[in-house]
């Protein structure tokens, strides 16, 4: 996973606030679109925040954009917690929507991808199919949702 | 490969869901440099992902702020205890040694340190200058018992030639 980075000094009070009200609630949206449970994804997103604010400081920077990057390293912490319970499982509960626009194939690459950050080659070989196939539906799947977007 | 080819690949799909192979990570950083087209479709996709995300978020419950905020104050604390515990061993083996036998005191004082050598050439000096002094002494006394002898003459002298 590339690592995480952000372009604010670490821990300075207000900086927490502004990365908090940025980003704490799509974060905890994700969390339990993995995790599937309301109280434990908002035990995650404490655990996860704390940890990014603190650790960002000193890793180095990279091209992601900072949300890309947040959503990278909390799929990295939750990869152990949710690896026995993933099986190319289904969509998220409450996915608000986004989600239902994609047919069942789409939804569950995309979701494993997402998610739980299953490579290409792996959902070819557990789908039975060409990784192309795969990479293909996974960019209709996300153009889709860019486009009922108005994007 | 033509770059609208390349954009409509899902490369940068595989990019930005962190999936991509290092390979491809290297060729999409690449492409980012040297094409302005490519490089504006992928910070276009990278905010679509943000608006998507925006789209699934769910608020966190009150107070969770104040979480956050004291386990980072709590981390930073701990790390500063750390930071000085663990200073002495980061210095050189000269500086930690010397460290370890003397505990550093702010204060002014008022004596200094002389080499002992120094007191016999004390002594010496201060000898000398109390030979000096009874010479001097001497020497005035003398001179001032010379001048009222003189002086007598004189008066002696201007009488017999009267």
């Amino acid at each position: 996973m590339p690592k995480a980075v952000l372009n604010i000094p670490p821990a300075e009070p207000k900086d927490i606030r502004w990365f908090y009200d940025k980003y704490a609630a799509m974060l905890l949206g994700y969390i339990n679109g993995i995790v599937q449970d309301h109280r434990k994804s908002e035990d995650h997103l404490i655990s996860i925040l704390t940890s990014f604010t603190a650790e960002f400081g000193m890793q180095e920077r990279s091209q992601l954009s900072i949300w890309l990057e947040l959503r990278q390293y909390a799929q990295s912490r939750l990869a152990l917690i949710t690896q026995e319970s993933h099986s190319l499982s289904p969509a998220p509960v409450n996915s608000n929507g986004n989600l239902d626009l994609l047919d069942d194939l789409q939804k569950q690459i995309f979701c494993a991808v997402y998610y739980h950050g299953k490579s290409i080659s792996h959902l070819a070989t557990t789908l039975g199919s060409e990784e192309d196939e795969i990479r293909n539906q996974l960019k209709l799947s996300i153009d889709k949702m860019r486009r009922s977007r108005g994007n | 490969m033509e770059i609208k080819s390349i954009i409509e690949s899902g490369l940068m799909e595989t990019y930005v869901m962190g999936i991509a192979t290092e390979e491809e990570v290297q060729q999409v950083l690449l492409l980012k440099k040297e094409y302005p087209e490519f490089k504006d479709a992928l910070a276009s996709l990278e905010l679509d992902m943000e608006v998507l995300a925006q789209g699934m978020a769910i608020a966190p419950p009150p107070g969770t702020l104040e979480k956050v905020e004291t386990e980072i104050h709590e981390i930073q604390r701990r790390n500063q205890v750390v930071q000085k515990v663990a200073r002495p061993n980061t210095k050189p083996d000269g500086e930690d040694s010397k460290e370890e036998k003397y505990i550093e005191v702010e204060a002014e004082s008022n004596q200094m340190r002389v080499n002992k050598a120094w007191k016999w050439i004390f002594i010496a000096v201060f000898i000398l200058g109390k030979i000096f002094l009874a010479s001097a002494i001497y020497f005035y006394l003398e001179n001032r018992q010379a001048r009222e002898e003189i002086k007598e003459l004189k008066i002696e002298l201007k009488q017999k030639i009267k």
